[in-house]
């Protein structure tokens, strides 16, 4: 029996999967045993198709839970959408996490039947951009590159041939590569608000690189781990002092390395070009609508504030769609950078929905996808 | 296909963006973003972002009924012997399936025609250039762009390239119909002037486009432009495969589908194959189009979707999704892209047809390794052509509407869009006492319409239209205007 709150170190038990999986498998695990005990009825899991691209599938099948991938930075999606009206288990990033949390908050996830295994993230990278890095700054054709790993500040790729190459994140961001933006600001490293907290750091000795150090959260996080030790699937011990201190350390490098990047990266705005500062980027909008599309906090489906207002025969510089949006985002805006990603003309929408919900959030110390018993400051109803 | 999900390119342009659809237990399609895709890093635009309502799915029909594809099939062979056949299919398909087609033409003994005949019209060592563009990539490195599209309406995903360059201190002027929030310049001037105003160099690139409804004489001139100031040259294209199935139907007949359409009326064409093709939808005047084919002895649509003319065909034979074919598509700058769909049932069909006609036999994959053989090498680009050829007669310049169509893949596919209302200027809206939320009517020999507006910088005059509209005859047309 575990407890909330108990910090292990464990792997998975099968050797296939330990080996296979990041970090000694034991997401992979604890995620193939909630599907083979009925702890849930579908795994959300990432289908690998190469180094930099993975497809999220829904599945009932354990073995394909137990095929599915280990981490790849460079496939930069948020899957909170994926568990919607589902039982299931999912790996999450920490701003996955947010994003189920507040899809909970607007009725559109179910917490008691959505197990969340979060995974420490130093951020993820475009695929893109990372093929063009590893020709241009690592010397590596992306097509020999067979995994991946940030550790120590460093991204390491390893090659088909064995080696391996780390450069600092730092020299990557400085020559316009490495993290996504959004990323790079991030402070939440450590998903403390899954169900488990999952990841490399604090893993030392022996089982450095084969093993994963889990921090239970809560009593979800309990049966997800007793479950699957019942089924025999993973093997967990104590983390020792020393392995939680540099878990701890870690963590308070890569939160105040996005600290400081924060500074960097958001500009002060003088109060005579506020709204210039908004307007300019958004008048190249296109309007397709996928900043929403993807938005995982999203919830309002087609038919919603910020597209019934907004008409293309309107000719405004910028539209009320994105007025609404801003306005609608700025105490669930959860900065994961998705919005962005998709933006066809290149708009920094991330950016500029931080800009304006992060003095916002931070005014009301109110920090979006933390707990579902969180009201946002700006909720307009509450149902009890 | 990867479980439920199939990697595919999006059928809106030539531009090759990449993108996954999603078939859920129910068979309902959802959109979701291929983010390694090279053209396109997973974003999507407004067409793309609607792929769900595109793929209606098209219905094996023999004289009005519905029937099995094999009957259909048959039927098909029964009125393909022996009969004058032309043939039409402008690349809304896979390389393969366009290369089944063509066989099917060979067996027939006629061609395939792209309905692009403005290429028919130009020297054969133009053609390439027409053809393959320079990468897209090359357009952000570019230090003056000279915009000829509106990007923002017809090709989305140049935006963010032309805003990358932009980035770096490219310059960029815009030469279209309207005001472009883009461009450093915006300009209005005589055409003879583009080559001394334009301030283009051999650093520069020229982004224009080609369409079954462009007219010749302005490629001619955009090719003048380019050979004079030795600037690079793109024209976009409307179709996914617009450029692989030029390059496996060159050297043939490329008849426009002007020219086919007016061979319908004069009588000179009695029997017209289409596949993936559809005339109605890709004539500016849907009404006429659809009034000529009504003249037809024999229309045999091979189809993947329930387009407008697969209700007037007299036999469909119905294909897979395009996202569920097996196959490739050739993109704008020439880049190999493949579907993950494993469905050959349109090449099966083919084959047959083929195989009834006394043609050959066809399986994918040998297509496949032809398509490899005839337009590339496995994922090597095509290199830009640079124009070697003389300067060009542009030929009698055609006078123009004031109602003008600003094509985009709505209007190439007559997809509903928000876009129920023209463009104009504010001195039409002063000048005609237009109200703010009233309509405009338009009036031209083909009737009246009434529309709402949309104020715009763009010159006096002019009206844009973003949606076909049922007083347009041709992509510009003369109308008269009033308030309503």
């Amino acid at each position: 029996m575990v407890n909330v709150g108990d910090m292990l170190v464990g792997y998975a038990t099968n050797e296939d999967v330990r080996k296979r999986g990041a970090s000694g498998g034991l997401v992979t695990a604890v995620l193939a045993a909630a599907l083979e005990k009925g702890l849930v009825e579908n795994v959300v899991v990432m289908k690998h198709i190469n180094e930099f691209e993975a497809v999220p599938i829904i599945t009932d099948d354990v073995d394909e839970v137990l095929a599915s991938t280990g981490s790849l930075h460079s496939v930069p999606v948020n899957l909170a959408k994926y568990a919607m009206g589902r039982k299931v288990a999912m790996p999450a990033k920490p701003c996955d996490t947010q994003a189920v949390i507040e899809q909970a908050k607007r009725g559109m996830i179910d917490l008691d039947n959505t197990y969340v295994v979060g995974l420490n993230c130093g951020g993820s990278m475009h695929p893109v951009t990372t093929k063009k890095m590893l020709v241009e700054m690592y010397d590596i054709d992306p097509e020999d590159v067979v995994g991946e790993d940030i550790e120590k500040g460093k991204l390491i790729f390893k090659t088909k041939n064995g080696e391996e190459k780390a450069i600092a994140i730092d020299e990557l961001e400085e020559a316009g590569f490495g993290r996504r933006e959004s990323c790079r600001y991030c402070t939440l490293k450590i998903p403390v608000n899954a169900d488990l907290a999952c990841g490399n750091w604090g893993v030392i000795g022996d089982k450095a690189g084969s093993a994963t150090f889990c921090q239970v959260m809560n009593d979800k996080g309990v049966k997800l781990l007793d479950n699957a030790i019942e089924a025999g699937r993973i093997e967990v011990e104590p983390a020792s002092d020393k392995a939680i201190a540099i878990r701890a350390k870690v963590n308070d490098v890569m939160v105040n390395l996005g600290n400081t990047l924060e500074k960097e990266i958001f500009p002060e705005i003088p109060d005579e070009e506020r709204m210039q500062y908004y307007m300019e980027p958004m008048a190249d909008c296109i309007d397709c609508g996928a900043c929403k599309e993807v938005c995982p906090v999203c919830a309002c489906g087609e038919d919603s504030k910020c597209t019934m207002f907004h008409s293309l025969v309107d000719n405004y510089k910028m539209s009320m769609y994105h007025m609404v949006r801003l306005l609608h985002l700025s105490d669930s805006c959860i900065a994961c950078g998705q919005c962005s990603d998709v933006c066809p003309s290149d708009i920094p929408i991330t950016l500029l929905q931080s800009s304006f919900a992060i003095p916002s959030q931070r005014k009301r110390e109110y920090t979006p996808g933390m707990n579902v018993d969180d009201v946002p400051p700006f909720f307009e109803v509450i149902l009890k | 296909m990867i479980g439920n999900v199939y990697q595919t390119v999006c059928p809106g342009c030539n531009m090759g963006c990449g993108l996954y659809i999603r078939e859920d237990e129910e068979g309902a399609l959802a959109v979701d973003f291929m983010k390694s895709s090279p053209a396109n890093l997973g974003k999507l635009c407004r067409f793309g972002m609607k792929l769900a309502h595109h793929y209606s799915k098209a219905t094996s029909m023999v004289d009005g009924k519905e029937a099995s594809v094999e009957d259909a099939v048959k039927a098909a062979s029964d009125k393909l012997k022996g009969a004058d056949v032309t043939m039409l299919g402008v690349g809304n398909t896979t390389n393969e399936e366009s290369l089944a087609f063509s066989k099917v033409a060979d067996a027939l003994g006629t061609v395939v025609n792209t309905g692009m005949g403005v290429y028919s019209e130009l020297p054969t060592e133009c053609h390439p250039t027409v053809g393959v563009g320079i990468t897209l990539d090359e357009i952000e490195s570019a230090n003056r762009i000279a915009l000829f599209v509106d990007p923002y309406i017809q090709y989305p995903l140049l935006v963010r390239r032309i805003l990358a360059a932009k980035k770096i201190g490219a310059s960029v002027v815009s030469v279209g119909w309207k005001d472009l929030h883009l461009a450093d310049e915006n300009r209005y001037i005589d055409p003879d002037l583009y080559e001394s105003e334009l301030g283009l160099d051999s650093e520069s690139v020229i982004i224009a486009d080609v369409h079954p409804n462009t007219d010749p004489g302005w490629v001619k001139r955009m090719l003048n432009l380019a050979l004079k100031t030795q600037a690079k040259i793109l024209f976009m294209k409307p179709f996914v495969n617009a450029t692989g199935v030029d390059l496996l139907c060159k050297g043939t007949g490329q008849k426009g589908i002007s020219e086919i359409m007016d061979g319908i009326n004069e009588g000179s064409i009695k029997t017209l194959v289409t596949l993936n093709s559809d005339p109605i939808e890709l004539m500016p005047d849907s009404d006429a189009a659809a009034a000529t084919l009504t003249k037809l002895d024999n229309l045999i649509v091979i189809s993947s979707r329930d387009g407008p003319v697969n209700k007037m065909a007299d036999i469909v034979i119905a294909t897979e999704p395009l996202y569920a074919k097996a196959g490739s598509f050739m993109n704008v700058e020439g880049l190999l892209l493949n579907n993950s769909g494993e469905s050959t049932t349109g090449i099966d069909s083919m084959s047959t047809l083929s195989q009834n006609l006394g043609g050959e036999a066809m399986d994918y994959q040998n297509l496949h390794n032809n398509v490899l053989e005839s337009i590339v090498q496995k994922y090597t680009k095509p290199k830009y052509k640079e124009l070697t050829c003389e300067v060009l007669d542009i030929g009698p310049v055609e006078e123009k509407g004031n109602l003008i169509y600003l094509y985009n893949p709505f209007m190439w596919f007559d997809q509903s869009d928000d876009n129920d209302f023209v463009m104009v200027n504010m001195n039409m809206v002063n000048k005609l006492g237009l109200s703010k939320g009233g309509m405009i009517a338009l009036t031209s020999d083909a009737g009246t319409v009434n529309m709402r507006y949309r104020v715009e910088d763009m010159p006096d005059g002019l009206i844009l239209t973003a949606k076909k509209l049922p007083v347009a005859t041709e992509w510009t047309t003369i109308v008269s205007t009033e308030a309503v």
